[in-house]
């Protein structure tokens, strides 16, 4: 049985998400426009490099938690999304990650897998219709 | 697994959102039920049995027996 109901669920979730991307988005936009510039090659690099991370693990939370209160359906079908896309980003990425050790292929930055998820999880979703 | 929900359902004149909150899941919910694109979990069955006042069996097929 659900909790809060399938709409209040997606609500908080868009809400959630948008909180998130909100901070990520404006974490980069600082970094690329050399806000952190003075941090480089120091140890507030890596602080900035988990602070943009941190936002990401917040977006995989806000997906879980959209699971929990969803009813048994959504759940099941948010889950099934979740494991194919991946499962699609992680062969992706690895297929990318010997290209780069055998085929001189050029060098993919990591944290592209994250965007290789969503757009695997968007893809995926009109064809995930059933829970079986 | 087959079942009679929508016949059930429509012999009481319930949309599928009457339903769904009587079950207390979403209309996608039922929905994916009556075209057999979930098979539900035990506690919701008995929540469907016991709303219609019929056993399990008589809903949802037993493709066991």
């Amino acid at each position: 049985m659900w909790k809060i109901g399938t709409g209040t669920a997606h609500q908080r979730y868009v809400t959630r998400t948008a909180a998130f991307m909100g901070v990520y988005v404006l974490l980069n936009v600082a970094a690329i426009a050399g806000v952190f510039d003075a941090l480089k090659g120091g140890p507030g690099a890596w602080a900035l490099a988990l602070a943009v991370s941190i936002p990401i693990a917040g977006q995989i939370w806000a997906t879980l938690a959209l699971m929990a209160e969803s009813d048994e359906f959504v759940r099941a079908l948010t889950a099934r999304q979740f494991i194919v896309s991946a499962g699609v980003a992680m062969a992706l990425f690895c297929a990318w990650g010997f290209a780069e050790s055998y085929a001189d292929a050029p060098h993919a930055p990591g944290w592209i897998v994250y965007i290789l998820f969503w757009a695997a999880f968007g893809a995926s979703a009109p064809f995930i219709r059933s829970t079986k | 697994m087959k079942n009679r929900l929508r016949e059930l359902r429509a012999a009481r004149r319930w949309s599928q959102a009457d339903l769904a909150e009587r079950i207390g899941v979403s209309r996608q919910a039922v929905n994916a039920l009556e075209t057999d694109k979930h098979d539900p979990s035990l506690g919701l069955a008995y929540r469907i049995a016991a709303l219609f006042g019929l056993p399990v069996e008589e809903i949802f097929d037993n493709e066991h027996r």
